[in-house]
């Protein structure tokens, strides 16, 4: 039974119903309904409860995103056209104002002199400093370094301004730091062990917000910071609460008794519902993640490239996206949203012709054999497709590619196993036949895709990267050691579309969709913008207020 | 007795020990890990996985990963949790208050309704109540847990508008009792109806099979009225295995609901766990076993002592 059927009123529910209604109305309680806003604070409901406060150690994006973002800054943010704007930095350095060097190796940061951390003391060049030595230190369970190990040279010019020296050019820097926000190195530095200090649980930033309260497996009460350096906040209140059941916390956003429904949204199957509310918003949010059919290009089966095209070529893109996901996904060509500065808009549809699909596959030599599937030097044109169990839309895609595929001569065996399986050695050491998968950039939001689809990232042969279709070709190569070193926009645009298309040519992994979550706010919820450029629905916090 | 007690106290540590190496080793065989979570995320390298890895010590022999976690067990310590480095006792002790009044709440409840059903309908057994109550209970046992809780939020918090939808408390009302008890009607209400099923069966059971006993017979035939013979010779025959399955129950006390705590959003005991068991939090996953092993003993051996002093005829020696 999906939890979705559970929601239909029938007798039966009635009948439990009407065993619990005496209690009820010996309570003689109020309305949920009647609910007003109470402009003083903001109810933000997800579905996961953030366990880690510390924003060098936090681990679940999207859900520990919220306390960082209430109480820490990075030197910059990223608006929601995917600019960076300054934040504990005064300005985002470039070529054009200075603050990159011509050879792209030396990157100069002047940080704002009126920043203070919330206990009184004064934001400095030591906390960013500090936060970098925490970082690159061992001891420290950092989820990422990316980014931070081409540093050669981290010097404290004077409390304001710093100076970072990189091996290389590598302008997706940026995203590094704005990954990562600065933690006080007057609290920290004495630590014996930051991993266990007792500051992660009430910790102290310079944010917008701070921690006041924490009810564990419920609720965090933030309380206003009247001195955040880019404007004390609208309200006094915000309250981040967890409601681990989606249907449940959508529920809580239709009574009322949360203001904004973050993580993990509104069911995919009542958008529709959503929309037609008066009083509520739904407002659809590109993520970061697209969703693909992975091959290994390494497997007999898919070394040719017109042999992963034809299949592409072959499968319903936009009807899984139409009747699995009732249409909440955005069709993409590309490992981008469509929404993305980077996306090659010239890429042309071509999936859903199973006539062409076949032709290619003859053209290529692939013929069909006595048992109806087609086979070449003695290879049959058959193989597996694996993804997380029990994920039913997911498997309900498989099943329409397995028939899409049928019919022109390919056998597709469906093969899913649980998560920790399969996303561990299956993937990691390129075990698979094909995967269905939703994977993000690997650089923050950055369009740079070498970890992915450059040849010396294949973990089976160089034992790094995430290159798990062992993709192999000179000039993509080339265009992606190019793009991480270009200044100028222009010019990276033109790289990475030239990528994108070479990729839509050869598919190791073809695109299905971008991932879009739909949250739900009340309409008098001002200064919420979406954004595919942060998992973070909240990542403008200091903006909102109501109306 | 108190012989008896010790004794029962000291076997109970094997046990113990032996319930944490199955625990530990099970966990540890079981596929994927606390590192998963980094798997995925491509800008977390190889390397970044090993430096983390060696800080959470994930990096020694399982025999050795747990002798550590046992000799610090051994005086006290806890451990830490790999994901926000809290102290374990702690993250399993704030939690415990929400359950225990959950649990409490929704067991006292569903014991006294169940049991009064039961009796009801063993004395009445085939009338139109019992045959009412037999198939009340069937389809409380057959509808799962999340259905009612699912059914229970959309009649009362989203059509009626009554009673809330989830949390333990309305925000900012922590301090406030008739708050958390409209916040407990529900998931309250949801549990103790599959409890009260049961113990209605049970119950009934155990009557019936008392009621039909020679002595049962003997009682009627002095001319001993019926609440009588009721409560002086049925119920405390009856009573000893309705005391056996509390203590098989008693543990749940501790270890909560995971699908009611998870539907009604309430901060107990089964949430940490199934948050423990995704993130593959092996501290605080030994801690809760361990504490749920400690209950089933308890709870055991408080069963027998309670039957050995109901029943002169069990000796606890």
């Amino acid at each position: 039974m999906s939890a979705s059927n559970g929601l239909r009123l029938s007798r039966r529910s009635a009948l439990v119903g009407g065993l619990a209604a005496p209690l009820v109305l010996a309570e003689g309680v109020r309305s949920g309904h009647a609910q007003a806003i109470n402009k003083e604070r903001v109810i933000l409901g997800m579905t996961q409860e953030p366990v880690q406060f510390n924003p060098l150690l936090w681990v679940n994006a999207g859900t520990e995103n919220i306390p960082e973002v209430c109480m820490f800054d990075a030197l910059w943010d990223v608006d929601e056209k995917g600019n960076f704007i300054p934040n504990l930095a005064a300005k985002v350095p470039t070529r054009e104002n200075g603050g990159i060097s011509a050879d792209g190796l030396v990157w100069k940061i002047e940080l704002r002199g009126d920043v203070k951390w919330t206990d009184g003391q004064a934001f400095s060049a030591k906390d960013v400093e500090f936060t970098y030595q925490s970082i690159i230190n061992p001891k420290i369970a950092i989820r990422s370094r990316s980014g931070f190990d081409f540093i050669k040279n981290f010097k404290v010019v004077d409390a304001t301004h710093i100076e970072i020296e990189l091996d290389r050019p590598y302008i997706p820097f940026a995203w590094a730091w704005q990954n990562m926000h600065i933690v006080p190195q007057h609290l920290l530095a004495s630590e014996p062990d930051i991993n266990k200090s007792a500051w992660n649980a009430q910790p102290v930033g310079t944010g917008p917000f701070m921690l006041k309260q924490r009810v564990a497996g419920s609720h965090m009460i933030y309380e206003r910071n009247p001195n955040y350096h880019r404007g004390a906040a609208k309200f006094r209140q915000f309250i981040h609460k967890f409601v681990p059941d989606q249907l449940v916390l959508y529920g809580q956003a239709k009574t009322g008794e949360v203001d904004y429904m973050g993580l993990s949204g509104v069911p995919s199957d009542r958008w529709g519902e959503a929309r037609a509310m008066a009083d509520r918003d739904l407002i659809t949010t590109p993520q970061p993640w697209v969703q693909f059919i992975y091959f290994n290009c390494a497997k007999p089966q898919f070394k040719d490239p017109k042999v992963r095209k034809a299949l592409t070529m072959a499968c319903e893109m936009q009807k899984s996206i139409d009747d699995v996901y009732f249409g909440t996904y955005k069709r993409t060509q590309s490992y981008l949203q469509p929404s993305h500065w980077a996306y090659n808009d010239s890429l042309k549809e071509y999936t859903a012709d199973p006539v062409g699909a076949a032709r290619m596959l003859d053209e290529a030599g692939w013929k069909i054999g006595a048992d109806g599937v087609r086979e070449k030097d003695g290879v049959k044109l058959k193989f597996t497709c694996s993804t997380t169990a029990g994920n039913p839309a997911r498997q309900g895609t498989q099943a329409l590619f397995q028939q899409n595929w049928k019919k022109i001569g390919v056998e597709m065996e469906i093969k899913n196993m649980p998560a920790s399986v399969v996303w561990g050695e299956y993937t990691t050491k390129s075990q698979f036949d094909t995967e269905l998968v939703a994977w993000e950039p690997t650089v923050g939001m950055d369009p740079d895709y070498t970890a992915r689809a450059h040849s010396k990232q294949i973990p089976n042969k160089t034992g790094m990267g995430s290159n798990y279709s062992q993709y192999e070709n000179a000039e993509v190569d080339k265009l992606l050691e190019l793009g991480v070193t270009q200044a100028n926009t222009e010019d990276r645009k033109k790289t990475y579309a030239r990528v994108q298309e070479i990729l839509a040519e050869e598919v190791p992994f073809a695109p299905q969709g971008g991932t879009y979550q739909g949250n739900l706010k009340k309409k008098q919820l001002q200064g919420i913008k979406p954004t595919g450029y942060t998992v973070n629905c909240a990542w403008n916090l200091h903006e909102w207020g109501w109306a | 007795m108190l012989s008896y007690v010790g004794r029962r106290v000291l076997q109970s540590v094997p046990l113990l020990i032996g319930v944490s190496i199955i625990g530990f080793a099970l966990m540890h065989l079981a596929p994927g890990g606390p590192l998963a979570v980094y798997t995925l995320n491509p800008t977390i390298t190889n390397q970044d996985i090993e430096r983390i890895r060696i800080v959470l010590g994930l990096d020694q022999p399982v025999h050795i990963q747990y002798f550590k976690w046992a000799s610090g067990m051994a005086t006290g310590n806890w451990g830490y949790t790999f994901f926000g480095g809290r102290p374990v006792l702690g993250v399993i002790l704030e939690r415990m208050p929400a359950t225990f009044l959950l649990m409490g709440s929704a067991l006292s409840l569903a014991i006294l309704i169940g049991c009064t059903i039961g009796v009801l309908g063993a004395v009445r057994r085939y009338s139109v109540f019992d045959m009412m109550a037999t198939s009340g209970a069937m389809v409380a046992l057959s509808f799962p847990t999340f259905w009612f809780g699912l059914m229970a939020i959309y009649l009362f918090a989203i059509k009626l508008g009554w009673l809330p939808s989830g949390g333990m408390y309305e925000l900012g009302e922590e301090d406030n009792l008739l708050d958390l008890v409209r916040h407990l009607i529900l998931p309250c209400l949801v549990l103790a109806l599959v409890i009260t099923a049961v113990w209605s069966r049970y119950t009934r059971s155990a009557f019936l099979e008392v009621m039909h006993q020679d002595y049962m017979r003997t009682a009627k035939a002095k001319g001993l009225r019926a609440p009588a013979r009721l409560l002086r010779h049925a119920l405390p025959n009856a009573l000893k295995p309705l005391i056996a399955l509390l203590g098989i129950e008693l543990p749940a006390l501790f270890s909560g609901a995971l699908v009611t705590e998870t539907i009604f959003g309430w901060p107990g005991m089964g949430r940490l766990f199934v948050d423990a068991l995704n993130m593959k939090e092996y501290p605080v996953l030994m801690g809760m076993i361990m504490f749920t092993a400690l209950f089933v003993i308890v709870g055991n051996l408080v069963a027998d002592i309670l039957i050995a002093l109901l029943d002169p005829r069990v000796r606890l020696s």
